[in-house]
């Protein structure tokens, strides 16, 4: 067996991946454009706070990206996260440990800001059901051009 | 010992001491890359676990080649040739053990149907998926380990060194783990996520199989079993010609031979003859390899009759 064979799949992979590449097992990203929105969880102490301009910031412009509208949804930490691993949301934004517990179990997207608590940070960012690598990459881009490294 | 070997088999060993070298070496840049890209694909971690893997068979050479080197000793009166198949013996249970758990591992991340994520990262302006990263990796994880292997593999046969013929056997087999670790990675990103499973475990079975194929090579040495060929378990062709010559040369005698390390070393049971004969003389097979025959010694018997 050569290299041949090995550049040839590389090649067909490369050319075939050009388009909506990654793609979603569950399809997350294909049904948010097909239903036009997507459901949010808010990590917020109090129902009723105004969203951080940051986390505003991010939902305007994965709207933007996803051609869809954000249904908004208040809550604690581990209600909302645990909502997400189960699929009853697609994104939550709060702030959380950089060494979250749920750091198997979500995939957290770049931070939109950190604060020093004493010896800990804590992050505000995205968190996104794992392996919908698809919808990550969009988050994660447009976390990207909103977080502290792009300002 | 080494200095009864003769000049192509010590100028293999120096080859193939530069070889592992070159290993070594660039393994030190693969394992660190892996782990940089590894993220939480199975099939990455599969192919990162057995490049760690790769530093025991080039250790365990460069270690019980310069054992090999000293001698004999008071406390080793018959010197070290047998740490060559320590090494092998080594060599094959880190693989053996290590194949099962990674095969364990694949089967549990399938079983709780674990979605793996492989996200995205920023340089120079653009967000990359990491999957491109992790298959570049991949192929600088492949193509060099052929290389290394296909080079090894007839410097192994000049020297019959068992550890490093099996080295170069699974690093010129790394081309079926490489493209099983990229339809892996790949296969995340269509969306079928058990593809990475499912990889990590066909890249694990290779793995087993190679470890219990020197397994059993190995301990066939260690348990003093007769000679076995480079390539497989069984009995080499060259011990069993050496067996038939001795045979007929010692006519009802029983004959022995066992392996250690390069070498062979056989037994006749039987009263010496006068005049022993040199081993070049007896060793039936192509004279470029007679250096195999290092060691014959005569066993009385209870029924050996010694002549007037």
């Amino acid at each position: 067996m050569t290299l041949r064979p090995l550049i040839t799949l590389l090649a067909i992979l490369v050319l075939v991946s050009c388009n909506d590449f990654p793609k979603d097992p569950r399809s997350t990203l294909d049904h948010i454009r097909s239903e036009r929105s997507f459901r949010v969880g808010l990590v917020s102490p109090a129902a009723w706070n105004e969203p951080d301009p940051n986390s505003k910031r991010l939902l305007m412009a994965v709207a933007n990206a996803a051609e869809a509208s954000p249904k908004l949804v208040h809550g604690e930490t581990e209600v909302l996260l645990a909502a997400l691993e189960e699929g009853k949301l697609e994104l939550v934004i709060g702030r959380f440990e950089k060494k979250s517990p749920w750091a198997s179990r979500v995939t957290f997207g770049p931070p939109l800001r950190v604060e020093q608590r004493g010896n800990s940070e804590l992050l505000l960012r995205p968190a996104m059901r794992n392996g919908e690598n698809g919808w990550i990459a969009l988050i994660e881009r447009e976390a990207r051009n909103l977080g502290p490294a792009a300002q | 010992m080494n200095n009864a070997y003769p000049p192509h088999v010590k100028a293999g060993i120096r080859k193939a001491i530069k070889l592992e070298y070159w290993t070594i070496a660039w393994l030190m840049t693969v394992v660190p890359l892996m782990a940089m890209v590894v993220g939480s694909s199975q099939a990455m971690k599969t192919v990162w676990m057995e490049d760690m893997l790769g530093f025991i068979p080039p250790i365990a050479f460069l270690i019980s080649e310069r054992l090999e080197r000293k001698g004999a000793t008071s406390s080793y009166p018959f010197g070290f040739d047998r740490v060559n198949g320590v090494a092998f013996v080594v060599s094959a249970v880190a693989l053996t053990i290590m194949g099962g758990y990674l095969l364990f591992e694949a089967v549990m991340t399938l079983a709780w149907a674990e979605h793996p994520t492989v996200g995205t990262t920023r340089a120079f302006g653009q967000d990359i998926w990491l999957g491109w990263p992790m298959i570049a990796v991949l192929l600088w994880s492949t193509i060099p380990s052929m290389i290394l292997g296909r080079l090894k593999l007839p410097v192994a046969r000049t020297i019959n060194d068992k550890v490093l013929h099996t080295d170069a056997e699974m690093q010129k087999a790394d081309w079926m783990t490489g493209i099983a670790a990229i339809v892996g990675v790949m296969g995340i990103g269509f969306g079928y996520w058990w593809m990475d499973s499912a990889a990590a475990g066909l890249i694990s079975f290779s793995i087993i199989k190679d470890g219990v194929t020197a397994l059993r090579a190995a301990t066939a040495e260690l348990v003093d079993g007769a000679p076995r060929a480079l390539e497989s378990d069984v009995v080499s062709d060259e011990a069993k010609r050496l067996k038939s010559a001795l045979t007929r040369r010692f006519p009802s005698a029983k004959v022995r031979l066992r392996e250690t390390g390069r070498v062979i070393q056989a037994e006749v049971a039987t009263v010496p003859p006068k005049t022993v004969p040199r081993l070049d003389e007896i060793w039936p097979g192509d004279p470029n390899r007679a250096w195999r025959f290092a060691h014959l010694s005569f066993v009385p018997t209870s029924s050996s009759k010694v002549p007037r």
